[in-house]
């Protein structure tokens, strides 16, 4: 590619996040997006592989905010963990917000951080006051580093611990009450636990406090079997959402309204026309979504 | 460093001056052996996603590894070596 | 009675269970009937060596091509129990792979290995390192000749040199690239320049001398020293050829003459 500015960009306020369809951005398609600026919404990356100093991916990631509207997705800041937040990497989120001015930040219900080693995995904690009370203050502690709203993702899980006392969603809406930050609602990570630790998804998403949600994921699942050999979803990343997700997602939607929706397909990539039909796909349900909203407020008007 | 200083101006002058006129010549040796790989669009390190296949049904995991038993097998195998086809192993060298 | 605990002791028996397989699985973990979940549990401990072996089979596709996929998969994983990541940045994962190599056992009929590692490694640094526009070809000419002997240069922020006894370039090549393997000649040492110029990264075969040369100028030795440094280290060394080679790899982004400074 050709030399390019590396510089930050010039705009001050971010663009904010349509209520459309959003992709995960992959290097693999970077070509394909600058060449055919694809009718996508907006791109949402991994914030963690773009903390180089320089090269390629900023330079990539520069040209590809120009067009599009960015969302960053921290995959990596340990929010969950009962030891303090890295200074270090809450430095690095906050200088890429700048650099980047995504219009959505957000970070995961997790931890993976431990005694200073990082276990690249979004590791579970058990629900109770003191981890809501742990969880409060890192998000607080978060969006006043980085001075700006973040959003927390609900976790894909695959135990449940004996020491928790309180549910997910009332969790989840305490963290959000607390601190005033917005929830990343992951239908996929719904589906994945609901399945695994056997509640029910849809009373799970009619409970959601969707008055906090920001912006929803969509991914695929992997199949498995738990110590029973009753069945064990994985959050794979590897394929298409499953019909069962997609229902799922329209579930949601006749909740919340139109939220934008990120697919996300992390493993076994695949090129990039196909992972554009998967984004048209979910589009279409959005879309109607939309259509059924603006008809009600024309019924009610 | 005053020392080590041997080399004259106009050794210097001299060597820049060939510098210089080896890249009047095109595709000039300084170019030659230049190697590029990989290309520009490397795949990121992190990910939020759980390793789709080894974890899937999974039930236990190979700390171990056996690495007694291990002997590599890649490409190594094919490559020719000097004394003809067979391992890289360096064969005239200590390792 | 379950003995409650803070999230601080489950997070480290967790992660103690995570990092070694003859730990306990933590007491609090359940599956849905409240009952042990060993299966579930694993899931985690798998996770964690697929992601950081994953990391660092990308980083290292040619190690992984030379040696095959079970052997590269059992020595990451070995590399990862012993040398977990220390940041959440896995850009900088794997610094230490190289010299892990060098003394993982079974790796020990392959010599060259860790010096491929090494140029894989460096690789990566020099990509992800911070931009910056090469001199033009011309800016050295510029200097006055009774000034050469002193000036000192800023390099390339994304400049590394690899250094080995054995053709570690050429065969780093062969495995990093579809060019046909052909025979290796070890009698050959090759010492690795690499810079990333503008996008790509560029490896290059150090002449003899070279590396004494380089070194010395990236510790901020004047050009005459750096010159007299590479003649010592070795006989061949060939100044003119030297600089051409630095100035073709867009090596140089400054030039300092004393107080003054020549930027472009």
């Amino acid at each position: 590619m050709s030399q390019q500015s590396t510089m930050p960009l010039q705009s001050t306020k971010p663009d904010a996040i349509p209520a459309r369809v959003g992709v995960g951005l992959k290097p693999e398609h970077y070509d394909a997006i600058l060449t055919e600026r694809p009718d996508v919404g907006w791109f949402e990356v991994h914030a963690e592989n773009y903390m180089g100093a320089g090269g390629p991916p900023h330079r990539y990631l520069t040209a590809i905010r120009e067009q599009y509207p960015l969302s960053l997705h921290g995959v990596g800041l340990s929010i969950g963990a009962a030891r303090p937040l890295d200074r270090d990497h809450l430095k690095r989120l906050k200088a890429l917000n700048e650099r980047y001015q995504p219009g959505l930040f957000s970070e995961h219900l997790a931890w993976s951080t431990h005694d200073s080693v990082f276990f690249s995995d979004l590791l579970p904690l058990p629900y109770d006051e003191e981890s809501v009370r742990r969880v409060a203050d890192h998000v607080d502690e978060v969006q006043d580093t980085v001075g700006r709203r973040m959003l927390l993702e609900n976790p894909s899980t695959y135990v449940a611990f004996a020491e928790s006392t309180i549910g997910e969603i009332e969790f989840l809406t305490e963290v959000a009450t607390r601190t005033g930050c917005g929830l990343l609602l992951d239908v996929n990570n719904v589906h994945v636990s609901c399945t695994n630790q056997r509640w029910n998804a849809i009373d799970y998403l009619d409970r959601f406090p969707m008055q906090h949600v920001g912006e929803i994921h969509m991914a695929g699942y992997a199949p498995s079997k738990d110590d029973h050999g009753d069945p064990l979803l994985i959050d794979a990343h590897d394929r298409p959402a499953d019909p069962v997700v997609v229902e799922l997602y329209d579930h949601a939607l006749s909740r919340c309204g139109p939220i934008p929706t990120l697919v996300e397909w992390d493993n076994d990539v695949p090129d990039w026309p196909t992972l554009f039909a998967e984004a048209r796909r979910v589009e279409s349900v959005l879309t109607r979504a939309r259509r059924d909203e603006d008809a009600e407020l024309a019924v009610a008007v | 460093m005053s020392t080590t200083k041997k080399l004259t101006a106009t050794v210097l002058a001299g060597a820049v001056t060939a510098a210089m006129a080896s890249f009047a010549v095109p595709a000039s040796a300084a170019e030659g052996d230049m190697v590029k790989c990989y290309g520009v669009s490397l795949k990121g390190q992190n990910d939020c996603a759980a390793g789709a296949h080894s974890c899937a049904g999974t039930s236990t995991v190979d700390y171990d590894g056996q690495s007694f038993k291990l002997v590599p097998a890649g490409t190594c195998t094919e490559m020719q070596t000097p004394e003809g086809p067979g391992s890289l192993e360096p064969i005239d060298r200590p390792a | 009675m379950l003995n409650l605990q803070s999230l601080s002791e489950i997070q480290a028996e967790f992660a103690e269970a995570l990092r070694n397989p003859a730990a306990a699985i933590p007491a609090g973990i359940v599956g849905p009937d409240g009952g042990p979940a060993p299966k579930r549990f694993s899931i985690y401990r798998n996770n964690v060596l697929v992601a950081l072996g994953n990391s660092l089979a990308g980083a290292f596709p040619a190690v992984k091509r030379i040696v095959g996929e079970d052997f590269f998969k059992v020595m990451a994983r070995t590399y990862v129990l012993e040398s977990p990541p220390t940041s959440p940045v896995l850009m900088d994962y794997g610094k230490t792979f190289p010299a892990f190599i060098a003394r993982f056992e079974p790796a020990s009929s392959l010599p060259y290995l860790a010096d491929v590692a090494r140029i894989e490694r460096q690789w990566r640094e020099s990509y992800h390192a911070a931009d910056a526009v090469p001199l033009p070809s011309t800016a050295l000419a510029e200097v006055p000749e009774a000034e050469l002997a002193d000036v000192t240069f800023r390099l390339h922020p994304s400049l590394r040199l690899s250094k080995s006894s054995f053709p570690a370039v050429t065969i780093w090549r062969m495995n990093a690239s579809d060019v046909p393997t052909s025979a290796v000649d070890f009698a050959i040492g090759e010492d690795a320049l690499i810079v990333r110029p503008d996008a790509e990264v560029e490896v290059r075969v150090v002449p003899p001398g070279g590396t004494a040369f380089v070194e010395a100028l990236a510790s901020g030795e004047s050009l005459g020293s750096a010159a007299a440094l590479g003649q010592s280290s070795d006989e061949r060394f060939d100044l003119g050829g030297n600089i051409a080679g630095l100035i073709g790899a867009g090596a140089f982004v400054e030039i300092r003459r004393g107080l003054e400074q020549v930027p472009q």
